[in-house]
């Protein structure tokens, strides 16, 4: 199912209402022309997932916060934005999770630079 | 009285000659000393051994026969390290206070009689001596642990406190029992009372269990040790000491084990009492086997938790003791003849 | 008053691996825990981006390197799934024999460890320890390794069971089943067990499934979701069992979660040995090019012992294009924040080992 961005608080608020309420993961793919964020969803009593898809611009990153229908997004958020460099928007500043680096490549997007250059002049650097 | 007692413990006793005297004394230290380091180390050994069995495994068995020397081994591995001592340390106090801890354990031994002649003096009061010493160990641990600047050895510092206000109640309660029993304040007197009736094992068994709980607490053994709780405060009041202070903390470990199981097999299983067999060896075969029961609840128990331990101390401990103290007056001493 | 933050790790007597707590304490009271995790980080999502289907599968078993046949399966079930692979019915059967016996013996190690955490100079866990060997022995038979298996094929195993694996496995399960009764015994009679694991680390059901938390742990709260029975893969529908759940919420019920799971492993083992099918189990070789997929985008979920785990994999020809892991550790690991707080120190260690925490699944 794919939402809007703008809408996906106010989907995933309604769709807990309607017994949706555990938060499978939170993970996205990068397409290089356009990276999807995916949101699961699962109603354990109806044994049902629906997998929610927002299509964001690279140039453009930047999600809403569920964390307040979902506490266990904390965490998914923080990896993600870590990950892919998607802002959150919505909570405060979030730390780095799994990984120490500088900000500027975030090691899951396609265009992650695998062997960063190395100055073997001054290996400090 | 006090003042005789105070004259006696310089053990300027018997002959008027001091050479001779001093000879006795130096005799007697060295005697003892031999004792609680071959006990101590035999324990040590046996520890290992015993839980090893208990899990399945087989416990030393590289350094000497059957791993004897395994023990040896860690403390010239431990005297070879380096002595670290965090910056913001208290230095006197950090080099000062395990050593303390090491010789005021080793004095309340030396204070121990051992058989009818091997003891340094009959002090009349040796019953207090010895407990007003033990009182002041977590006291002496407290100090340690906030000298290392260390967090976690502040927390155990903390806890000490604790266990210490709340266990000595009981201790002494169930000590002031054994000298109404004895009608005496010195360990021979205690015995000898024990000789002419039954051990004070039989006469207050409530007491038994009291005491025997409350040396563990005080003792850091398991389920007490909570001090040197190793899942959260890694090793507790002793997590910054190395070397030869940490080597030093084995001594300890060892000699307060010692002083346990012979205070308990002086004041509730009759010492030295027991037939054919020398005074000594009964003293020590009795100890023995306090030692080893620790050393199975080592194996098997749980660590309580600080709140457990003070509750257990002040809603069990302290009232049956008291009841302990007021069932021994009525059944033993308040009845009018 | 003032607090104090001490911080436990990253090299910590009990911490189960490589994590680093920042724990801010009033006393002997948890007022906040922040786990800074990260340590064992190896970037296990972008490195199977560039190697060949079946070359991933050691990796994945470095992930939770207490029950790694589980992840690995979870894995191959998801490359099966995008190539529309189909698994041999005796391979199926072969499978969920292997499964539970690798649950079997990560929870072994789990009550182990949990002695462990509580205090206890290592006899629960040398014990536990001591029969998780025999169950690794059975695996060992079956898959020829102890450790790490890596014997799932595309649509079958490496190799077929050995003839007189059913014997030795029945042997070792009425061993196992006795055991894990006298542990039962053992463990729960102790006082001390009992009061410093009930009522601690409460989580109520509500509560346990806004935190997202998995496995036993979710089932220790009164939440009826297991995914071997509410979306079953394999032949578990033919084999009738049952899922364990309890409504206490705290670390007692999370332990006995774990407990029932195993004796009903052993149950489940059992039956699945009676009904073994003849035929091939065999799967494909391992070569470098696979069959190309079919499915764009194939998701595969799988309960492992430590909960859930939830593959999203993008297929590209010959390699993943992204695999995405929901680690079940790693949501775990998240409550705890929330399930520490207000508890006592030398509880969070308690709440830590009925957790079950893998620092290799937490960080990938």
């Amino acid at each position: 199912m794919k939402v809007d961005r703008e809408k996906l608080t106010s989907t995933i608020s309604s769709m807990k209402g309607k017994g949706y309420d555990y938060l499978v993961k939170i993970t996205a793919v990068d397409y290089v022309d356009h990276i999807d964020a995916i949101y699961i969803l699962r109603d354990m009593e109806a044994k049902k997932d629906e997998t929610l898809e927002v299509t964001l611009n690279p140039k453009d990153l930047w999600l809403p916060t569920i964390i307040d229908s979902h506490k266990s997004a904390d965490w998914y958020e923080r990896e993600m934005s870590e990950m892919f460099g998607i802002e959150i928007r919505g909570r405060r500043a979030l730390r780095l999770l799994l990984e120490k680096w500088d900000g500027t490549d975030p090691p899951l997007r396609k265009t992650f630079q695998w062997y960063a250059p190395y100055n073997t002049a001054n290996p400090k650097k | 009285m006090l003042i005789n007692d105070l004259v006696n413990i310089s053990f300027w006793t018997g002959s008027p000659d001091i050479v001779y005297n001093l000879i006795g004394i130096v005799l007697f230290v060295i005697i003892v000393s031999i004792i609680f380091s071959v006990y101590g180390y035999v324990i040590g050994w046996l520890e290992r051994k015993l839980i090893a069995r208990a899990q399945y495994r087989h416990g030393p068995t590289y350094v000497g026969m059957w791993g004897i020397l395994q023990n040896l081994a860690d403390l010239i591995k431990l005297l070879a390290k380096q002595d670290l001592a965090l910056e913001n340390a208290d230095k006197f106090l950090y080099t000062v206070s395990v050593p303390i801890i090491l010789a005021l354990s080793v004095f309340i031994i030396l204070i121990l009689p051992y058989s009818p002649s091997l003891q340094a003096t009959n002090l009349g009061f040796g019953l207090i001596i010895a407990f007003t010493i033990i009182s002041f160990l977590p006291l002496l641990m407290f100090t340690s642990g906030f000298a290392t600047g260390n967090k976690f050895a502040d927390i155990s510092a903390q806890r000490s406190v604790l266990i210490l206000i709340s266990y000595e109640v009981p201790t002494l309660i169930v000590v002031a029992g054994i000298a109404m029993l004895s009608g005496s304040y010195s360990f021979q007197g205690i015995i000898q009372a024990q000789a002419s009736n039954f051990y004070f094992a039989a006469l207050m068994p409530i007491g038994l269990i009291i005491f025997f709980i409350t040396m563990l607490a005080e003792f850091e053994r398991p389920p007490f040790d909570l001090r040197e709780a190793d899942n959260e405060l890694i090793a507790g009041w002793l997590t910054d000491y190395s070397s030869p202070y940490y080597a030093l903390s084995l001594f300890i470990d060892y000699a307060r084990m010692f002083l346990g199981s012979v205070l308990i097999a002086i004041l509730f299983f009759g010492g030295w009492l027991g037939p054919i067999l020398p005074p000594i060896v009964w003293l020590l075969l009795k100890a023995f086997i306090i030692s080893l029961f620790i050393i199975m609840i080592r194996a098997t128990a749980f660590r309580m938790r600080i709140d457990r331990i003070l509750r257990l101390g002040w809603l069990w401990l302290v009232p049956l003791s008291l009841i302990n103290l007021i069932i021994t007056y009525i059944v033993f001493v308040g009845l009018p003849t | 008053m003032a607090l104090t933050r001490i911080n436990i790790g990253p090299v910590h007597p009990s911490t189960h691996g490589v994590i680093h707590l920042v724990v801010d304490i009033d006393g002997d009271t948890i007022a906040d825990v922040e786990p800074h995790i990260g340590f064992l980080h190896r970037g296990v999502e972008k490195l199977t981006e560039t190697r060949m289907y079946m070359q991933n599968p050691p990796y994945m078993e470095k992930l939770d390197y207490i029950a790694p046949m589980s992840y690995n399966e979870a894995y191959v079930a998801a490359v099966e799934s995008a190539m529309g692979i189909e698994v041999k019915e005796r391979a199926q059967y072969i499978r969920v024999i292997l499964l539970e016996l690798q649950r079997i013996a990560s929870h072994l190690l789990s009550v182990g460890l949990l002695c462990n955490d509580l205090g206890q100079m290592f006899t629960g866990f040398m014990w536990t320890f001591k029969d998780r060997d025999l169950v690794l022995d059975l695996l060992q038979e079956a898959a020829g390794s102890r450790m790490f298996y890596v014997n799932m094929r595309l649509g079958g195993l490496n190799r077929d069971l050995p003839p007189d694996f059913a014997d030795h496995a029945n042997e070792t399960l009425n061993y196992l089943e006795k055991r894990v009764t006298e542990y039962e015994n053992y463990i729960e009679k102790s006082p001390i067990f009992t009061e410093r694991m009930k009522g601690v680390g409460f989580m109520s059901p509500e509560e346990a499934k806004n935190l997202g938390v998995t496995g036993p742990v979710l089932r220790g709260s009164g939440v009826d979701y297991d995914v071997r029975k509410n979306n079953p893969y394999y032949v578990y529908e033919k084999l009738h069992f049952s899922t364990k759940v309890l409504h206490e919420g705290d670390n007692f019920a999370r332990y006995k979660v774990r407990m029932l799971e195993m004796k009903e492993s052993i149950r489940l083992v059992r039956t699945a040995l009676r009904m073994l099918p003849d035929g091939d189990a065999l799967g494909m070789p391992v070569k470098l090019r696979s069959p190309n997929p079919v499915n764009r985008i194939a998701t595969v979920n799988r309960e492992l012992p430590r909960g859930e785990v939830y593959m999203y994999l993008v297929a590209d020809p010959q390699k993943p294009y992204r695999l995405s892991m929901r680690s079940p550790n790693f949501i775990n690991l998240a409550a705890l924040k929330h399930i520490t707080r207000g508890q006592r120190i030398a509880d969070l260690f308690a709440i830590m080992g009925s957790l079950d925490l893998v620092m290799g699944c937490v960080d990938r």
